[in-house]
């Protein structure tokens, strides 16, 4: 029925079509695409990578579905699309979007995975493909308008894992053409497999909640694409018997419009921001202000000179999980506000390199890091639309250097431009790659709707 | 079957083909709960489904030379059990019959990981990293009860804690601190207060204390009150009539019920919420005098006779009645055109834990459930193995008789 919240989804799903795509949302989500695939290609270069993909080898029969990084390396869908999830996530350099949550991760690699499974008289074209991956970023960011709470960093549950297994059971239901009633049914299916609690957060198992996102949606589009039926109502608001509303204290749902007409797309509105290195989104303000302070520092100084440094002030907002005074693993330093600012300080960037062991652990970082103090301003808001980060060196004479940002580049205030996107990209990407590949995949992704097989990707 | 490599465990009735470890445990997970039959506990949550199957497939895919004892497995089955009841101490909203999250996706996926990381004998830093892994598997909405998802629910905590033990014996590490703070297990509940566990020195089981119910049809656990209690009222309607239900002179069926949501159909129309229907169940009691695996089926959903009493049929919420299946009661009241009111009150059903199934119900209800699936031999060689598991020394036995093969296949095993 069309007048419930889910039907509404299930049938926007069902009939959105490439002419619904507006040139701006073309354009953006081609960047995800692009950046989404670099940040993987890096990713299969990680620890926890490793792990995800050796547990899958021992399941990989219909091997059909590359993984990125592995030439060679094949494995069924579900599988890859999850080791890729995870390369995606597993340094935290993936996009992320407001409401807050890693949008592309949890649909590329769905669709990726699924694009090789379909037979060559079916290949989907690369406008499908770019429909397709649409359709599952306007499912996750409708999702998160029902709750006031998604507006702010997360606190319980990990948005991936939440809207992100949605997204992409949308993804991939458009993708495999799904009937409207299966397109319901994969959402349904799909909550059953949503939800997984911030605490994992800065350990070895956040990368998951992204592979597992775009695993399961996928599962859950291939049990309803062979008959299996959930609560058509999953959306809605069912008193005293939760469904999707179950992750949430607040949920409001709204049915959404029909594609074409009143719809547009939400990231007409709302771009995405990209990161500009391996760490979570709030360090990227504490950095680009950490940055502009230690110009004024060298200025006043001559060089960086720590021992002239009394204490180092933070001013970020409320969020417990990247607040850590001393971190002690890459993914705690990737979690960390101070960290990433001491990083800042001290080397003039932060890079893939900034978190490695002996970076991490390094006497000169250690002994800055111990004369930070964190402060929360009541204006510093934990919303990514609305945060800042302020940087103050309180110098041994007295004086006082602050350095602040509102707005870091990279932000969807101040977007990469197309050279920072393709310099990100391509070191990314040469990590694994060699450069025809590399140029290849640019090509490929910016000629996206001419493309007429899609698993070329 | 479509991602089938590494074939080594058994799909439960099934001697053609084997799954992965992983999807062995999923799809006799969802086995398990396809029919809602399977054990409740209190707190509520179904305690097997999430853990026997991940244990034997688990057990299956050890290398030939690494036995695994009945004992083994016995232990490793009580573990899992054990932290599902432990977790669910943790919060006061875990005593009522469920409104958010469905028990088995949170806490079973938890005790699925735990008994998967002792078979594995996994030490105390992976065994945590086990847990942590396993909670961001955890959770599904209720909303999904009563249609064709639930029994998934179960599968994939099967197959999920299978996963995170799995992945923590490759050196995956998550939060340590997962079952202590709010943003780890505390995400699942509005109330989270996790304690300790005792030193395993004289260790007090909860198992112990507190037995689980059995079910003597297909359905939800809160329906079994209404069963009882309806084959009652049938009994006298029947003996005041010359043994005839005197179904057109009912005027009205009101059944005194706790307030359980998911549980309140009028009219179900699938087996799936057949099975979670008040209404359905009682209507069914009255007709039929007691309940069946068949009286799920298509023709007994939708016979005529049963539409009709379901229209005269309906829901009463005494503010005494406690959703909660330690304390909830269920009272079925028939009104005749005459006047007359007929009635019974059950507060504890046969099945229940303060009145547990005696040995030979329990073995019949395994007989009618393995009966046209597994031969005469496989039934008899699970019942013997699962009474003697203490000394079974290889447990694959099980998994042979599971399969349907006969005993005259493996006497060396035996």
């Amino acid at each position: 029925p069309e007048d419930t919240v889910t039907g509404s989804f299930a049938s926007f799903i069902h009939a959105a079509r490439p002419e619904h795509l507006s040139q701006t949302v073309r354009q953006r989500s081609k960047r995800m695409i692009l950046d989404s695939i670099g940040v993987g290609l890096v990713g299969s270069t990680t620890r926890v990578f490793d792990i995800a993909l050796s547990y899958c080898r021992l399941y990989s029969s219909v091997a059909v579905s590359s993984v990125y990084g592995k030439p060679g390396v094949k494995l069924s869908p579900t599988l890859a699309a999850f080791t890729n999830g995870v390369a995606t996530h597993s340094m935290d350099f993936d996009d992320t979007w407001h409401p807050a949550t890693h949008p592309s991760g949890a649909v590329l690699p769905a669709l990726l995975a699924a694009s090789q499974m379909l037979p060559p008289s079916t290949k989907p074209s690369g406008l499908d493909f770019l429909l397709a991956f649409n359709v599952g970023l306007e499912v996750q960011g409708r999702l998160m308008h029902f709750s006031t709470e998604a507006h702010n960093i997360p606190k319980r549950f990990h948005p991936p894992s939440v809207v992100g297994t949605l997204g992409s059971a949308a993804a991939a239901a458009k993708l495999l053409s799904l009937s409207s009633a299966e397109c319901c049914h994969a959402l349904g299916i799909a909550a059953s497999l949503a939800g997984a609690p911030m605490a994992n957060a800065a350990t070895q198992a956040k990368p998951l909640h992204v592979g597992n996102a775009t695993r399961l949606g996928l599962e859950a589009a291939l049990l309803a694409a062979r008959g299996m039926e959930a609560n058509p109502l999953i959306l809605d608001d069912i008193p005293g018997c939760s469904g999707f509303s179950a992750f949430y204290s607040v949920y409001q749902p709204k049915p959404l419009p029909a594609p074409g007409g009143h719809h547009e797309f939400l990231l007409e509105k709302q771009d995405i921001a990209f990161k500009r290195f391996p760490a979570h989104l709030g360090m990227h303000w504490v950095v680009d202000a950490a940055l502009s302070v230690r110009n004024l520092f060298v200025n006043y100084a001559g060089s960086f000179s720590p021992s002239l440094i009394r204490a180092i002030m933070l001013k970020i907002p409320v969020s417990k999980y990247i607040n850590r005074p001393f971190p002690s693993s890459e993914h705690q330093a990737r979690h960390s506000f101070q960290f990433n600012a001491c990083a800042a300080l001290l080397d003039g960037e932060v890079g893939l390199g900034s978190f490695s062991e002996s970076s991490i652990h390094r006497q000169e970082l250690r002994e800055l890091l111990h004369k930070v103090v964190v402060e929360h301003p009541e204006d510093n808001v934990a919303n990514f639309d609305k945060m800042y980060g302020e940087v103050a060196l309180l110098l041994h004479s007295g004086d006082v250097l602050t350095g602040k940002c509102d707005t870091f580049y990279g932000h969807w205030r101040k977007p990469l431009s197309k050279e920072s996107l393709l310099k990100k990209f391509r070191s990314n990407a040469s990590h694994v790659l060699p450069e025809e590949k590399i140029e290849a995949i640019i090509t490929l992704v910016d000629n996206l709707e001419t493309l007429s097989d899609s698993s070329q990707l | 079957q479509i991602y089938s490599s590494d074939l080594s465990s058994t799909i439960w009735g099934h001697l053609d083909f084997r799954l992965p470890p992983l999807y062995a445990a999923f799809v006799n997970g969802v086995a398990v709960h396809s029919m809602d039959f399977d054990d409740t506990w209190h707190p509520a949550t179904h305690p097997s489904g999430a853990v026997l199957p991940a244990v034997i497939a688990l057990s299956e895919a050890f290398p030939q030379k690494k036995k695994i004892s009945g004992l083994d497995l016995l232990l490793a089955f009580n573990v899992g059990i054990e932290v599902q009841g432990r977790l669910l101490h943790f919060s006061r909203e875990a005593r009522n019959i469920p409104k958010r999250f469905h028990p088995p996706a949170v806490v079973g996926t938890m005790g699925s990981a735990a008994a998967c990381a002792k078979l594995l004998a996994l030490d105390q830093l992976e065994c945590k990293n086990a847990l942590a892994i396993a909670a961001s598997y955890a959770g599904a909405p209720l909303a999904n009860a009563a249609t064709q998802i639930k029994p998934l629910h179960v599968g994939n905590a099967a197959k999920h804690g299978l996963e995170a033990a799995c992945l923590a014996l490759q050196g995956l590490q998550g939060n340590k601190q997962i079952l202590d703070t709010e943003s780890g297990m505390g995400a699942f509940y509005t109330d989270y207060n996790p304690q300790t566990l005792p030193t395993l020195q004289s260790y007090p089981w909860l198992l112990d204390q507190q037995d689980v119910a059995i079910k003597r049809f297909p359905a939800h656990l809160a329906t079994h009150w209404v069963a009882d209690a309806a084959s009652a009222v049938r009994r006298k309607l029947v003996e005041s009539n010359e043994n005839l239900l005197p179904l057109d002179k009912i005027e009205k069926v009101i059944l005194k019920v706790p307030e359980v949501k998911y549980v309140n159909r009028p009219s179900p129309v699938s087996e799936h919420e057949a099975r979670h229907s008040f209404q359905f169940v009682a209507c069914s009691a009255l007709l039929d005098g007691s309940m069946s695996v068949q009286s799920f089926n298509s023709e007994n959903v939708h016979r005529p006779a049963l539409r009709e009493l379901l229209c005269k049929t309906q829901l009463e919420h005494p503010p005494d009645n406690t959703p909660s299946f330690d304390s909830l009661y269920c009272e079925v009241r028939v009104k005749l055109r005459d006047g007359n009111m007929i009635s019974d009150c059950c507060t504890t059903f046969y099945g229940h834990w303060r009145k547990p199934l005696k040995k030979e119900d329990l073995e019949k209800k395994f007989q009618s459930n393995a009966l046209g699936i597994l031969p005469a031999e496989a039934m008899e060689g699970i019942i013997e193995t699962v009474y003697n598991l203490e000394k079974v020394e290889d447990c694959s036995v099980l998994s042979t008789f599971l399969s349907g093969q006969s005993a005259r296949a493996l006497p060396e095993k035996l």
